[in-house]
Order: structure tokens, then C-alpha cells, then sequence
């Protein structure tokens, strides 16, 4: 029996998301989406147009992963470079199929914080969301994820990170903080399509509000209910969220002997294992 | 940016100064794009100069940064901070003596985003008072900048962001190559420094290598026209501890002993690192023999050897 890791799931279920034929980008500090990517690249989407985050390489193959990702490793093999401005401008001319968001406040419309905890007064400085903004508001498609939505109680009270509202919006969902309909105001792109956390992967309702679609082997209902502040709401049937296959998890492994994505995981989560085929 | 102000051209065919010079060129209250980006080409020995003057008030604009932010905003040189993005990644985390210092009001946070700036420094170099974007529209970005201003576009009708060009005051690039004349060579991703040098009233530069014009149009990367920029100097090493291909990678345990520094709080960081690297370390060359002169150099250079050493490069924790 072989087995994988919470890391390679997230991977291979943030994978899934990517279309082929279509511009990919990631923003820094993301390993997991970039192995993601670069799995996509090499098994269902061939035609995907990679641009590496940090070094706007196009279609890179870098010989393992850095735990930075402004590093010349990261675009080893590119078959070209682009501009800081000519990667935006294809955002805004509705060239980007997909970008990929986080946030240590995630709302129910699919709004990220990654500024500050406590607005205007700030309790906690958040390292900014890059272009995550614009990018939001660009890209065809933004795939969400995170890889804390489980919020352990702690002295100074319970912080969620899936919370009602964020304190700051710094890239956008489906509706505003006042509840407008964030497709009113006619952006370029459609907003967040999936959200992939440690204990599940959601999609967004036709209300825009998050919507749980799939569990895996060993999580439930109640701990995704238990670790929401919202009341997420539930699709009419909830699947399994599938293993990576094994050549998948060997390009995961391959890709990442340094096995920086694993610091994207917390520690109490580094001991699930799952089962492949 | 108005067009009574036409911007200066320098033309001087010499241009060679010492880092200090160019540290005393950057005046309390500027507006600074601090080139590089992340853990790359950050002009790190030109900021320890700027720190070691005592240069106060500066504001900071530029996409994504780290240790080069975090440790200006350490040694008291800002009070406003227009960066998209501060931090140590997944290697280390969020920029502690940045945290400290926007957390505690020292410095304003009036974060931006990439592509925002991009349009900024896009209207200055073409000499427009602003450039639209369509993005922004519905997060909380519009209340941070009040001076955003939202129009109809006039013919079609669509809802626009209209943001208003930035100029700064003065942008300082650390490049691999340059000339006498202050043509500049980067090798590598630019970042957002081809835009910083074109959109700045003055730019700063330091070189890895000065070379001659003719020998810089035989290497590859992008170049930046000498009439753009102020003064340069000849700075080797000139970017530790981020990285500067071909000649050094990152320096990944020296960011280790700083971080663990800054972590501990801003008095230990003052005790263990500003005052050993920077107040304790009266030039370059000092510095240069406090982070293990020729064996450091050797050992960041040994990237080239191939993909096992590269990668033995991430895993030292330890200064060696």
C-alpha cells in the first residue's frame, strides 16, 4: 500500500482546477500552487501557458523548488520572460485564465484579507497581497485556497480564517462588505470559482456564497462546520475529494526534495495520510 | 505630476561616485522606489549607507519586497510605507521589524498593489497626471487612498479607477553591470526597475561590475539608457544578503541570523544585528570582512557547479 500526504492532495486537488489552453499565474510565497502548476503542466493541461510568479518566467522547468521564488532556479528553462507590466496587462485584457488568491481572512463571498488584522486602527500587519488585488478582479478564474481553516482556540480567543467578514478586503469575491453583487460593477474576470482547504474543497453558489463540494477520507461535516464562523453552505451531494495518482505524487516529490511546500502545513496536519491508487 | 516640471536628463560622462556619495543624495522626506524584489538584486549595501547617515521620514514605493523594507523600517529611515507586498515568504514568514514599526504607527500603512503601481509610474514616465485601470473597483484599497477617483469612461461608458502618477524622488537599482557613463545592465527577472528608473526625478545605482559600453552590449538582459540616471558605483557583493546571478546566490543563513534577530524583538535586533552590520560596519569593505569576506563569496558563488550544489545552498542554517 502507498500512501500520500495532506500536502500532495491539496496539490493534486489544486491542480484539478487548471484548464489546459489557458494563461496560469501564481503570486509568491504559494509553494503549493506552484507544484500545482507545474503538475497540471505535465499531466492534464500541456497546453497551459505557465508564468512562474516573482520571475515571470513562461513555462519554466526549474530542477527543484526554492523556498523563495524570485530565484533564478525558478525560471531555469523558460522559454521566454515577461515584463512586470506586460504579465499585468494581460490580466487586463483578459488574457489570464486563472490566478490563485489566499488570505488569513477568507469570507463567505470569497473576499481575502492579506493586509491588516483591525481596520483602519491595525491590531496586525499582514505582508500585502502583491497583485493579488488587480488579479482578482482581471483574471477569468481565481482558485482560493488555504491550508489553516482549521482555527484552534487559543488564549486571546478564537481567530478563524474562514470568518463572516474580512477586516480589510484586499482581493475581491462575489459581493462587497455592504452585500453588492461584485459582478455589478463589471469586471474583467468572474471572481473565485474554488476554494481548497485542509478540510475540504468548496465551490461558490449562485448567490456567490461558499459552497462545501467535497471531503476528504478523513475529514467531516462537523469539522468543517466546527472551524467556519459562517454557516457554510452544502451542495446536494458531497463527494470524496480523489488521491493523486502515483506519477503524480513522484512529480510532486521530484520537483520538491527540499520540500519547502510542507511549510505551507501546520504541524498538527503534517500526520494525515492518504491512501493512493 | 505637472508639466511645469520637465524632468531632468543627465548627460555627465563620468559618473562615477563612491556609495557614500550616492547615500548622501537620498534627503529625509524623499519618496524612494527601492529597485530589486523579494530575495533578489535588493541594493542592500547602498541602504546600509543610507541607515548609517541617520536619513529619516523617507516613503517607500515598490511591489514585492523583504529584508531591504524591513530593514529600513528597523533603522528608523521611513514613516510611510506603499509596497504591495513586505515579507519573508514561506521561508521565514511576515517582516518582523516592518510588522513592528506599522503596527505601532512609526510607519503609515498606505499599502498599494502591483499593478496599481505599475500604472503610476507608467503615467509619470509618460508625463500624464494619471492612467486608469479597471481593477480595484469594490475592496478596501479605495478607502486606504482616498485620492483614487473613480469616471465613466467617455466613450464607452465603462466605470474606471483613474490612480494619479507617482514620481519618486529617487530610485535606487542595484544592477549586475553598468558603464562610467551610467548605462546599466540587468540580468534576470527586472522587476519593476526599468519602470522606477524611467518614472524617478534621480537614480542611484549600484554595480556588481563596471564594465565598458562595448562590453555591455555583448551581454544578454535589459538595459536601462545612461540619461537616466544620476550617479553609479562600483559595489561588489553589493546586494548580499539577497541574491545577484550570476555572480551570488541568496545568502540563506545570513537571513537566518537575521531573522532570528529580528524576531526576538526590535532591541535585540538593534544589539545583535544594526549595530554590528550596519552602525558596526563603517564601509563595504568592513562589512564585506564581517559576513566572511572571500569564503562567503566562494561559497554563494558555488551555485554554477551544477544543480546538487545549488540546491545544497538552500539547506545551510548555520553561518558558516
Amino acid at each position: 500500500m502507498k500512501y500520500c500526504s495532506l500536502g500532495e492532495m491539496m496539490i493534486a486537488a489544486l491542480a484539478r482546477t487548471i484548464e489546459d489552453g489557458t494563461l496560469v499565474f501564481h503570486g509568491f510565497g504559494s509553494p503549493l500552487v506552484q507544484i500545482a502548476m507545474h503538475v497540471a503542466k505535465r499531466t492534464h493541461a500541456p497546453r497551459m501557458v505557465l508564468v512562474a510568479g516573482a520571475t515571470y518566467g513562461v513555462d519554466p522547468k526549474p530542477p527543484f523548488l526554492t523556498p523563495t521564488s524570485n530565484d533564478w532556479v525558478m525560471d531555469r528553462g523558460a522559454s521566454c520572460s515577461l515584463g512586470i507590466e506586460e504579465l499585468f496587462d494581460l490580466a487586463g485584457a483578459g488574457r489570464m485564465g486563472r490566478m490563485f488568491l489566499s488570505g488569513l481572512q477568507i469570507d463567505k463571498w470569497g473576499n481575502c484579507n492579506v493586509t491588516v488584522v483591525g481596520y483602519p486602527g491595525i491590531n496586525l500587519k499582514l505582508p500585502g497581497g502583491g497583485g493579488g488585488c488587480n488579479l482578482s478582479c482581471d483574471a477569468a478564474h481565481v482558485t482560493l485556497w488555504t491550508t489553516a481553516h482549521r482555527s484552534p482556540k487559543n488564549a486571546a480567543g478564537r481567530r478563524f480564517r474562514l470568518v463572516d467578514e474580512c477586516d480589510f478586503i484586499t482581493s475581491l469575491g462575489h459581493r462587497t462588505g455592504d452585500g453588492q453583487r461584485t459582478r455589478d460593477l463589471d469586471h474583467r474576470g468572474n471572481g473565485p470559482q474554488w476554494l481548497v482547504t485542509e478540510l475540504g474543497l468548496f465551490d461558490f453558489d449562485a448567490d456567490g456564497h461558499i459552497r462545501l463540494r467535497a471531503l476528504y477520507p478523513d475529514t467531516s461535516v462537523d469539522d468543517v462546520f466546527e472551524n467556519t464562523e459562517f454557516m457554510p453552505r452544502l451542495a446536494a451531494e458531497i463527494d470524496t475529494i480523489p488521491p493523486p495518482d502515483l506519477p503524480v505524487v513522484d512529480i510532486i516529490r521530484r520537483l520538491d526534495p527540499l520540500k519547502v511546500h510542507e511549510k505551507e502545513i501546520r504541524a498538527e496536519e503534517m500526520g494525515r495520510e492518504f491512501e493512493i491508487a | 505630476m505637472s508639466k511645469a516640471e520637465p524632468r531632468l536628463i543627465y548627460t555627465e560622462p563620468d559618473k562615477r561616485r563612491t556609495l557614500d556619495h550616492l547615500a548622501t543624495l537620498v534627503k529625509d522626506g524623499m519618496v524612494v522606489a527601492v529597485g530589486g524584489g523579494l530575495s533578489s538584486r535588493e541594493p542592500m549595501a547602498l541602504l546600509r549607507a543610507i541607515l548609517r547617515r541617520g536619513t529619516r521620514d523617507l516613503t517607500v514605493v515598490g511591489s514585492a519586497h523583504g529584508i531591504d523594507i524591513d530593514l529600513l523600517s528597523a533603522g528608523g529611515a521611513i514613516s510611510r510605507s506603499s509596497e504591495s507586498y513586505v515579507g519573508f515568504e514561506q521561508d521565514f514568514g511576515m517582516a518582523p521589524n516592518y510588522r513592528r514599526a506599522l503596527e505601532s504607527g512609526a510607519v503609515k500603512a498606505d499599502d498599494s498593489c502591483c499593478y496599481t503601481l505599475v500604472q503610476q509610474l507608467r503615467a509619470a514616465i509618460q508625463g500624464l497626471p494619471f492612467m486608469p485601470v479597471r481593477s480595484v473597483r469594490g475592496t478596501d484599497f479605495l478607502s486606504l487612498h482616498p485620492e483614487y477617483k473613480q469616471m465613466a469612461c467617455p466613450f464607452t461608458g465603462e466605470e474606471l479607477l483613474l490612480v494619479p502618477a507617482i514620481e519618486p524622488d529617487v530610485a535606487l537599482i542595484h544592477a549586475q553591470y553598468g558603464d562610467i557613463q551610467g548605462n546599466l545592465l540587468i540580468q534576470g527577472p527586472p522587476v519593476a526597475d526599468v519602470l522606477f528608473a524611467k518614472a524617478s526625478r534621480t537614480v542611484l545605482a549600484t554595480v556588481e561590475d563596471l564594465i565598458t559600453t562595448d562590453q555591455l552590449n555583448e551581454l544578454r538582459g535589459v538595459h536601462i539608457p545612461y540619461f537616466y540616471v544620476t550617479a553609479v558605483s562600483e559595489v561588489p557583493m553589493g546586494a548580499h544578503p539577497t541574491a545577484c546571478y550570476p555572480f551570488y546566490v541568496y545568502d540563506r543563513p545570513h537571513t537566518a541570523l537575521y531573522y532570528e534577530a529580528a524576531r526576538k524583538g526590535a532591541e535585540t535586533f538593534k544589539a545583535d544585528y544594526l549595530s554590528v552590520f550596519i552602525h558596526g560596519a563603517p564601509t563595504h569593505v568592513d562589512y564585506l570582512d564581517l559576513i566572511g569576506g572571500e569564503k562567503t563569496r566562494t561559497r554563494l558563488s558555488s551555485w554554477s557547479e551544477g544543480d546538487e550544489s545549488w540546491q545544497r545552498l538552500y539547506v545551510e542554517e548555520a553561518i558558516t
